[in-house]
């Protein structure tokens, strides 16, 4: 009973930092309709600025609350700028291209970034020592003790905090608003006055930013990333976000924390080394038999 | 060209600089090594001035160019012209290369390192060619083909180490199998739209990676099999020393050993099965079946309202694509010797796809293009394995934003009512 | 003059809004039936159902052949038109553009042709008897485009022809996989006067020439009056009325939908 209580902590966990990757799929698949295959690896940058600039800070002695402030919002700022970028380069040009191209190019572009970490970074993984240690314990008397560590605790709360501002942001204010305006009907939305193109920039921005943060996360609790991380967490941050119903916010964060106890349970009671195969298959059977997902929206085409 | 133009591409490369900062600077400008148990930062500010000045300098000439209103089309005049010329003269250059690459052997300069370079290079063209049926003309975008290319080499392997067969029996039992996935493979999943249907086709080939290197019992894990028979010449072994009752190829043949005899006989083999594959797919070109691909990737609701049916017709492509991936799987394993599952990661699957989509989705020639190029110049330059990559990955980029069509895209009917024209 | 198709009851819901209401109409045999009305009327919906796109939520759709009568709701997808022969084009043309229009005309013979190279096999052998086949296909192709005059564009690919021609183009495109019943969705649609004239012409010629029944959706009134045996009016989902071109003309209720009631 107890290590299903850990299993449950620790999947809520991974569940929290995939839910915050699947949430930049499904905006930028609500909004220009193509699955940004390149976002995995934005995490992955921002995994790799959130490293750097805890060494940095490391090296002072600025008190750790600080530098978690610090270090989240430096990652969000460079790794927004990746988004952009991204964006900017290899998707905006192809808004009108046949199906498959803004898929291909962010293969391509996926390719550049890793590779380009590697080169950049060196291809070995990168270790770092916990900053964040100690937690509490629950059942001391049984034969397993479970604990929920302080972190544990941090990237849950950081998550909730963050998934409210922007559903906030989402719901009550005007970009929310002309996101779900793009989603429905880009040319309309622009005959009625809204800077389509800034619109989508800020979506990536917003996803970009939050992929950092789920990065920043990944580097505390794993201590160690290299340049390939991206790819596994973005399938499965893909498959969240298909589970949970593409297009769908609150829905994404549903999918993360489904997918983040299905891999956990799975490698906790069945089998570990087969732990990213349950992932994979979840997400075939998925997409056959529930490609609206959860809570998203059916997609009829019109004949 | 105005001053206020000027001072416009003046800000907006300032602009670029600052994002190029942003992006470079982190990643590029503090680079982290390993010291003992923990990290420290090298600052490498060297290089990201100088990739800044290049991305304010391009930006600025870019800003240039089209304040002057003149477009930079040459990459695209340059592929038109390139792909005009190729699809004039198909005929002429498909002979040459044909011809050229039969008398390759035995040219002055082709060593052992160019023997190795052009089967390699022979063996994606026809992974190429095999995955252009699935991508190129059925228009169904498979990101886990290298998944078709690993059960052909393990059956292969298997079949041929367990049994003991001959080349020319486990080959097709090979293909076979790999049909078998595909249409095990495609079943379920061919109803999926573009994207979904390559996410899922993505999952399939790292299930199946996983599978190999976990399920000891029967791939040997991470391990790999070993003692792959090598070919024989339909029955002359390629030994130094023969065993007992069994002649060698150079002693059959009244030559002196060379490992060599060997390697021209796998680059032979190759040769004659991306031919025959390449064959394969211009005539299925034109039957009904081949049509109906094109047409299902033109317009899939146009192709049910005239009753085709598109599973059936989808299921066709991938096994038959599938097919061909298992035949180069087996010529992989016999001519290594030896396989592991790393020789089956995902990058695999993307390269074939880069190569398919370089070429220009559905043409031959350009398969063949697009794989002496990417792997032929990159194996060049094996040092910077990287930084290949990086062009590699760009290079599908740029083609996608500036000629998505691919670089020789250019469709003939596959049937005409007048006859030639010219 | 026989049925081809009745339609009995026939009702769509999506979700809480009612597309069609207990629709019933029949359309006979060698005959051009238009199914007009204000926009939002239902008219495509119908079609929809009848070609195996929407499922019913309720009522039957028959279809009458020679060997029997054979009911719509069981064909979807792509047997609507293999089986049940029922053919269709489509508001937004959906003709295959890369492609030349002489393949356009031969991917719809595929089933046959299929057969005929006995699934890819005799065709990979180039056996005499798919050659022979392939030809008869192309020789009718060429019979279709020589009747809509673009035999002489046979190998241009299709998205290059003018509007009108790709019109005709998939028109003749359809009746290549030999229908029982043609549904055409707004043909005229975009066609200048001579265009819808020549439109006419060719759909006279196939009710009359190749004994298909044609069922019509059409805002152009001068191809519903100039060609239709049978209107059925539709509005808000109902029938308001049923009968010839003339009658439709004339009809109060018919005028009112269009126009709106005098206050």
């Amino acid at each position: 009973m107890e290590y299903f209580i850990q299993q449950l902590v620790n999947g809520i966990t991974l569940g929290s930092i995939y839910g915050l990757i699947a949430i930049g799929y499904t905006m930028v698949y609500g909004i220009i309709g193509m699955i940004n295959f390149a976002h995995g690896d934005i995490f992955m940058i921002g995994a790799f600025v959130a490293l750097i600039s805890f060494i940095i800070f490391g090296l002072t002695g600025v008190a750790l609350p600080i530098i978690l402030l610090l270090v989240l919002l430096i990652a969000m700022l460079f790794t927004a700028c990746y988004g952009w970028t991204v964006e900017k380069l290899a998707y905006k040009p192809l808004r009108g291209s046949f199906r498959l191209a803004p898929l291909i190019s962010a293969l391509g572009m996926s390719i550049v970034l890793q590779n380009y970490v590697q080169v950049a970074q060196g291809a070995r993984v990168k270790p770092m020592q916990p900053l964040i240690s100690g937690g509490l314990e629950f059942f001391k008397n049984s034969d397993f003790i479970v604990t929920v560590s302080y972190l544990q605790i941090f990237i849950v709360i950081l998550t909730i905090i963050l998934m409210g501002i922007f559903t906030y942001l989402i719901t009550k204010t005007d970009l929310g608003r002309a996101q779900r305006a793009c989603e429905q009907d880009r040319t309309m939305t622009a005959l009625l006055g809204i800077n389509v193109d800034r619109t989508i920039s800020i979506t990536f921005i917003i996803g970009s930013s939050l992929a950092s943060v789920a990065g920043m996360m990944f580097v505390l609790y794993y201590g160690v990333i290299d340049f390939y991380i991206g790819f596994l967490a973005g399938i499965k941050a893909f498959t969240a976000a298909v589970l949970g119903g593409i297009g769908s916010l609150p829905g994404a964060m549903l999918g993360g924390l489904l997918i983040g106890l299905i891999e956990t349970f799975w490698a906790g009671y069945v089998s570990l080394e087969y732990k990213d195969v349950a992932a994979f298959s979840v997400l075939i059977v998925v997409l056959i038999f529930f490609p609206t997902g959860f809570l998203g929206k059916p997609d009829i085409e019109k004949v | 060209m105005e001053k206020k133009d000027i001072i416009q591409s003046f800000k907006d490369s300032l602009f670029t600089g600052l994002i190029a900062l942003a992006l470079f600077g982190p990643i590029v400008g503090l680079r982290t090594a390993s010291k003992g148990e923990g990290l420290f930062i090298t600052p490498q500010w060297g290089v990201v001035f100088l990739l800044v000045g290049l991305c304010i300098l391009g930006r600025f000439l870019i800003n240039l160019n089209s304040a002057r209103k003149t477009e930079i089309t040459f990459f695209s005049k340059f592929t038109s012209k390139f792909s005009a010329i190729t699809e004039d003269k198909a005929k002429h250059f498909a002979i040459t290369a044909i011809l050229f690459a039969a008398v390759f052997p035995f040219l002055p300069f082709t060593d052992r390192y160019f023997m190795d370079v052009a089967i390699m290079i022979l063996t994606y063209i026809m992974l190429g060619w095999g995955l252009n049926i699935v991508v190129g003309l059925a228009g169904l975008l498979d990101l886990g083909y290298v998944a078709f290319y690993a059960v052909g080499a393990y059956s292969y392997a298997l079949i041929a180490t367990t049994f003991g067969w001959s080349f020319w029996i486990c080959l097709p039992l090979a293909g076979v199998f790999a049909a078998f996935f595909g249409i095990l493979l495609g079943f379920p999943v061919l109803r999926l739209r573009g994207d979904y249907l390559a996410i899922v086709t993505l999952g399939f080939g790292e299930i199946i990676r996983i599978i190999l290197i976990n399920w000891y019992e029967v791939t040997n894990g991470p391990d790999g099999i070993t003692g792959i028979p090598r070919p024989s010449f339909f029955g002359l072994p390629f030994k130094r020393s023969p065993d007992e009752g069994e002649t060698s190829f150079h002693l059959f043949f009244n030559l002196e050993y060379s490992t060599m005899h060997r390697i021209v006989f796998l680059y032979y083999l190759i040769l004659v099965l991306a031919l025959i594959t390449n064959y394969f797919t211009l005539k299925i070109r034109k039957l009904p079946v081949g049509r109906a691909w094109e047409a299902l990737r033109e317009d899939e609701i146009a192709c049910k309202s005239l009753g085709v049916n598109p599973t059936n017709t989808k299921l066709t492509a991938f096994a038959i694509g599938a097919m061909f991936g298992g035949f180069a799987g087996s010529f992989f394993a016999t001519r290594q010797a030896f396989i592991s599952p790393e020789s089956f990661t995902f990058i695999e699957s993307a390269i074939i796809v880069a190569i398919v989509v370089l070429g220009g989705m559905g043409s031959q020639t350009g398969v063949v293009l697009a794989s002496i190029f990417l792997i032929g110049i990159t194996e060049m330059f094996r040092d910077l394995e990287q930084y290949r990559m990086i062009a590699f990955g760009g290079a599908m980029v740029l083609i996608m934003v500036f000629k998505p069509k691919g670089i020789l895209a250019n469709r003939k009917p596959t049937i005409l009512m007048h006859g030639d024209k010219k | 003059m026989s049925n081809l198709l009745s339609v009995e009851n026939l009702t769509m819901k999506f979700g809480g809004l009612t597309a069609i209401d207990d629709l019933s109409f029949d359309a006979k045999n060698n005959q051009i039936t238009s199914i007009i009305g204000p926009n939002g009327a239902g008219k495509t919906t119908v079609f929809n159902c009848l070609t195996g796109f929407y499922k019913p939520t309720n009522g039957q759709m028959f279809l009458h052949r020679e060997d029997g009568k054979i009911s719509l709701r069981k064909y979807t997808d792509f047997k609507i038109a293999y089986v049940a022969k029922v053919a269709r084009t489509f508001q937004n043309i959906r003709l295959f553009p890369a492609m030349s229009v002489l393949e356009n005309l031969l991917v719809a013979q595929h089933n046959e042709l299929m057969v005929a190279s006995g699934y890819s096999l005799f065709g990979l052998l180039n056996l005499k008897t798919y050659r022979d086949k392939e030809q008869l296909a192309v020789d009718k192709a060429k019979y279709w485009l020589d009747i809509i005059g673009l035999t002489h564009r046979a190998d241009d690919n299709a998205g290059d022809l003018p509007y009108g021609d790709q019109r005709k183009l998939e028109i003749v495109r359809a009746m290549c996989i030999e229908p029982r019943l043609l549904c055409l969705d707004e043909p005229a649609a975009g066609l200048n006067p001579k265009e819808s004239a020549e439109l006419n012409k060719l759909l006279k010629f196939i009710k009359t020439e190749k004994q298909t029944g044609i069922l019509l959706i059409e805002h152009d009134m001068s191809v519903v009056m100039g060609i239709s045996d049978h209107v059925v009016v539709l509005n808000y989902g109902k029938k308001i009325f049923e009968g010839t071109a003339d009658q439709t003309k004339n009809s109060k209720e018919v005028i009112e939908a269009y126009l709106g009631v005098d206050e």
